[in-house]
């Protein structure tokens, strides 16, 4: 069995296998931003509030220790609205008694993993393409839209669910200078188009995935839905276990026997539907041209002049990738015709780069730094593109239009590829700024 | 049950939702007619005004249609100018299911030969698309259970009952 199978058998109590049809998948737990919880309030209590009362019942959500609120996409807030919307949230949880964070927080894909909300073995969902991130824990992960997390804080459940196929992506080889998770996936979003991945699981596994960080497991999976994958997915091992066990103690939990037997693998003899096998070591840094994230060049074909510089999203602002971008702009200056933006994915992270000095390297370089959030990866606020306008960013799409204009560039990287970008004004290698084994 | 109505207009591959609502609009209302104002203004600046005073409006597309964000304002602003059912080669997940539980009806069949302009058709029963304009036919690729579903448009009406279940179950 895969691990995704094995997760769904669980779940469900009998064995499954993929293509099967589940009428109700259960769930461990569910979040939501401040984007689609307004909406999804109104309509739970507009479509449940009569079935409720009917009942003699008040309007409760199936259970407030398994529903996490995040506002996390334009805070501080960017409008008014945005601001009516989050004390909608504050409201509705305080009623019901369901965990809210607090503006500043961080990216919520960030934050669920860091806090322990997330568990290997877990089946999340969240109303964001993106929470198929949770799949470097070894967790089954969806991005829903506003019914689905209706239906979800109703019951707890996901309904008419076919158990995924999954295509294995088996990453041996190390990667060379100035390579990162971000390169591979890119790469590999290259390799298979946007809808290459579609529907399935994409699991990632091989030497290379063995002996990658959780930083970039998570970059890994965050970019899956980029190929259309219904999520990504990294069997857990002792770097996971490990991760999780510090993200539950420091929200003051406890890692319990229950919490260690969810930890599943996929079996030898899986059955996949395909099996894809790279060679990390000859993958070079590499960048997504506009305006699609499978469009991928090796940097070295790219020969672009730049105006902005994204370090951010709930792709790439994490530890490893900010100790990235401050080693190669210690003792630099970002270029004067490049506006870089950094934004750090979490509140934890944020105070950690403070306290390890990288917050004070950003700074000197003349780095933007603003408090966390998603930031101007969707064009709202923080750095809203023009016409004309080309932008390098650590986030995970450039569709056209997505960070302002139509008619803006929007150029995707590793950090430090956007580092050293930043320092040329211009699309650079990152391989002349890190040393060996990067 | 029987569809029908004209290609309004023929999308590519890959349409992500985006393209379809862009991000920045999504927190400014809670309403979907708004997000239906707003239909395709950064891909495509005619949508909006071919669709309008029609109720029989088809969208076609190609593969991948609504890849990207998980936002459910792209089903609004399709369904609320007057788009009686889209018609693609293929829809990933999130988009697919949004559609389903909003009584948007999405078709998967071969479009690679329909225009703009046609009269195209789709029975959910015989599990057919017609092209009535060039006079071919074409099998609809969803699953039975999901062409059932565009029938009874309505996911609502199960999960309710799932709740009264769940409720009544807990008091005994």
């Amino acid at each position: 069995m895969t691990i995704t199978e094995k997760i769904v058998s669980r779940a469900s109590g009998r064995n499954v296998a993929a293509g099967d049809f589940l009428e109700v998948l259960p769930l461990d737990h569910v979040y939501l931003n401040e984007v689609i919880a307004p909406p999804a309030l109104i309509g739970f209590e507009r479509d449940f509030g009569s079935t409720f009362s009917g009942l003699g019942k008040e309007l409760r959500v199936f259970d407030s220790s398994r529903v996490t609120f995040f506002p996390d996409h334009t805070v501080p807030s960017s409008s008014e609205k945005v601001s009516e919307g989050i004390s909608m949230m504050k409201r509705f949880s305080a009623s019901q008694g369901i965990r809210m964070l607090k503006q500043g927080d961080g990216i919520e894909h960030t934050v669920a993993s860091e806090n322990g909300t997330v568990r290997p073995g877990d089946i999340v969902v969240a109303t964001d393409s993106h929470t198929c991130t949770q799949g470097a824990l070894g967790a089954l992960a969806f991005g829903i839209g506003t019914k689905e997390a209706e239906y979800a804080l109703a019951n707890g459940e996901l309904y008419s669910f076919t158990v995924p196929q999954t295509i294995r992506f088996d990453i041996s080889g190390r990667p060379g200078r100035g390579v990162y998770a971000k390169d591979i996936i890119l790469h590999i979003l290259g390799m298979m188009g946007e809808g290459g991945c579609s529907g399935r699981i994409a699991e990632f596994g091989g030497s290379c995935v063995s002996e990658m960080d959780m930083d970039g497991r998570f970059t890994m999976c965050n970019l899956c839905v980029e190929m259309g994958a219904r999520s990504g997915m990294v069997e857990p091992d002792g770097r996971t276990v490990e991760y999780t066990r510090e993200a539950v103690a420091s929200a003051g939990g406890e890692w319990s026997e229950a919490d260690a037997s969810r930890v599943m693998r996929s079996d030898e003899g899986a059955s996949y539907e395909q099996v894809r096998e790279i060679d990390a070591a000859s993958i070079e840094p590499t960048v997504s041209l506009p305006h699609s994230p499978a469009n991928a060049r090796p940097v070295g074909e790219v020969d672009e002049e730049i105006d902005t510089v994204f370090i951010g999203s709930c792709a790439n602002a994490r530890r490893d990738d900010l100790t990235e971008v401050a080693r190669i702009l210690k003792g630099r200056k970002v270029h004067p015709g490049v506006n870089l933006i950094v934004i750090p994915a979490s509140r934890r992270i944020y105070n950690w780069a403070l306290e390890t000095g990288i917050m004070s390297v950003l700074a000197e370089a003349g780095a933007n730094i603003e408090s966390s959030n998603c930031g101007p990866c969707f064009g709202k606020h923080m750095g809203v593109l023009a016409e004309g306008q080309k932008c390098l960013s650590t986030s995970n799409r450039n569709y056209r239009g997505r960070m302002g204009s139509e008619k803006a560039f929007v150029y995707l990287s590793s950090p430090a590829t956007a580092a050293a970008s930043a320092v040329e004004g211009r699309i650079a290698d990152p391989r002349k700024y890190v040393g060996a084994g990067a | 049950m029987m569809l029908g109505g004209t290609a309004v207009r023929k999308f590519g591959e890959n349409i992500n939702t985006d393209y379809i609502i862009s991000a920045d609009l999504l927190q400014e209302s809670w309403d979907a007619d708004f997000f239906a104002k707003h239909a395709f203004e950064k891909y495509d600046q005619e949508f909006v005004g071919r669709c309008a005073g029609r109720k029989d409006n088809v969208v076609v597309a190609g593969s991948n249609f609504g890849c990207g964000s998980s936002r459910e304002q792209a089903v609004h602003a399709i369904r609320n100018n007057g788009v009686v059912f889209v018609i693609a080669q293929s829809y990933p997940d999130i988009f697919y299911r949004n559609a389903i539980n909003n009584g948007l009806v999405v078709a998967k069949s071969d479009t690679t030969g329909m225009r703009e302009g046609d009269r195209i058709e789709i029975d959910t029963a015989s599990g057919v698309a017609r092209n009535i304009t060039a006079g071919t036919e074409t099998p609809l690729l969803n699953s039975p259970s999901d062409l059932r579903r565009f029938e009874t448009r309505d996911t609502l009406e199960y999960v309710r009952g799932r709740l009264r279940e769940r409720l009544s179950a807990k008091s005994e």
